[in-house]
């Protein structure tokens, strides 16, 4: 795991069931409806890999090169000021609403626009039940 | 979510991706994004950069736009021709113009082109080339006049003199043969006309007017419309039919007006009328 890669490598995440799973542990159909996994597995989208791993590589560059240079001590640090701005302990709420600048500053995004800060689409009327879903996945864990 | 991601994520949904290549492996093609034809040229003189651009926006044969501005704002001292798709131009330069913004008040001193340029080039590689905005980006800062050109996939030279788009060659040709160093001004703008009046009358996705754009180090003049080689021409005869040319038969008028009485009860009538009662 020492690699200073800049941009983010081909290979594909397996997909898995466990992101849609129900309480029984299949695939929940009545929520996200039908799924195909080996469709999934086999489209190979390139700019979507890319683009979604892009800042996890940037960072991991980062942090690798601050544990060449200071030591473990340094990317341990900086990971957990992240973790305690991350923290959030109220009830989870819609993604739209939520920001946090403290996070932002810590990832040095506070100064920049990006197209995730305007173009977002506006997601309309969410289900209630999401956010008991929620609340399940966060107490179980 | 267990734990939510400090990143921001990329932006974009994805969701139809699978479905997609679906119905690519049974044949059926994407639809092609239209490119627009463009010519648009910068060139380097004594005092500064000049930055000219043609006026059409094509879609596909037809023509979209008669008179598009395609010199786009970065900063004061900064501007961008954009080639390629419409859309990604316009919103790349805009994006990076706020970014330029929030930057040049973060530090507090002018903004510089490398800076536009790095933003530029940066986000464009992240995309792959699937953003296409082919750009020229002309600006005086604090180092002197700077000329840049983005392609597409994120690449950047540092010339003198560049064209870009589908009349690039026709205005290349131009400024080969009659570039020199430190013009004047006024045959610095001829041959930024010339160059781009090669891509209009040459190229087919080029046309209407030609605008420029000179930056020096004290001040930025937009010449928008700068010379109009395709005005329309008046049309020969008038087409207005004279009055009286068919006959009324028959004339209905129905009034809209509806008449209103008003009368004032406080105020004027107060005088004559009660006093409130206020026991």
């Amino acid at each position: 795991m020492d690699s200073l890669r800049i941009v983010p490598a081909r290979e594909t995440k397996p997909a898995t069931t466990q992101d849609t799973s129900n309480s029984f542990g299949l695939h929940d159909t009545l929520q996200y409806g039908p799924r195909s996994l080996a469709a999934e597995v086999t489209t190979s989208s390139k700019i979507k890999d890319r683009l979604e791993n892009w800042e996890a590589t940037q960072d991991n560059l980062k942090l690798q090169m601050h544990r060449q240079v200071f030591g473990l001590h340094m990317p341990m640090r900086l990971l957990m000021e992240r973790k305690l701005a991350s923290h959030n302990p109220h009830m989870p709420v819609l993604p739209q609403s939520q920001s946090n600048l403290h996070l932002d500053i810590l990832m040095g995004r506070d100064e920049t626009l990006e197209c995730a800060d305007f173009m977002m689409p506006v997601s309309e009327m969410r289900q209630p039940l999401d956010i008991h879903a929620d609340m399940e996945k966060k107490l179980r864990m | 979510m267990a734990t939510a991601s400090v990143y921001k994520g990329a932006g974009f949904d994805f969701s139809n991706e699978v479905r997609n290549t679906f119905l690519t492996e049974r044949g059926i093609p994407l639809p092609k994004a239209t490119s627009t034809g463009t010519t648009i040229v910068g060139c380097l003189f004594k005092d500064g950069i000049i930055l000219g651009a043609d006026t059409r926006a094509t879609e596909g044969p037809i023509v979209a736009d008669k008179n598009c501005e395609k010199i786009h704002y970065i900063t004061d001292n900064i501007r961008c021709c954009g080639a390629g798709t419409a859309a990604d131009t316009e919103f790349t330069t805009a994006l990076i113009s706020s970014n330029m913004e929030l930057h040049a008040l973060s530090t507090g001193r002018k903004p510089r082109v490398v800076t536009a340029m790095t933003m530029l080039k940066q986000m464009l590689f992240r995309y792959q080339g699937h953003v296409g905005a082919a750009l020229v980006l002309g600006g005086v800062d604090a180092t002197g006049p700077q000329l840049f050109t983005i392609h597409p996939h994120g690449s950047t030279d540092k010339l003198p003199y560049v064209t870009m788009g589908s009349g690039s060659l026709a205005a290349m040709a131009v400024f080969e043969a009659q570039w020199r160093p430190n013009m004047e001004r006024a045959d610095a703008l001829d041959l930024v006309c010339a160059a781009i009046s090669a891509g209009i009358f040459n190229d087919l996705g080029s046309g209407s007017n030609v605008d420029a754009c000179v930056i020096t180090a004290s001040h930025t003049e937009m010449l928008r419309n700068f010379v109009k080689p395709n005005e329309r021409v008046q049309k020969e005869r008038s087409y207005q039919f004279r009055r009286g040319t068919t006959a009324v038969k028959k004339e209905e008028i129905r009034s809209l007006i509806v008449d209103e009485d008003i009368t004032h009860l406080t105020g004027r009538g107060a005088a004559e009328g009660e006093a409130m009662d206020t026991s």
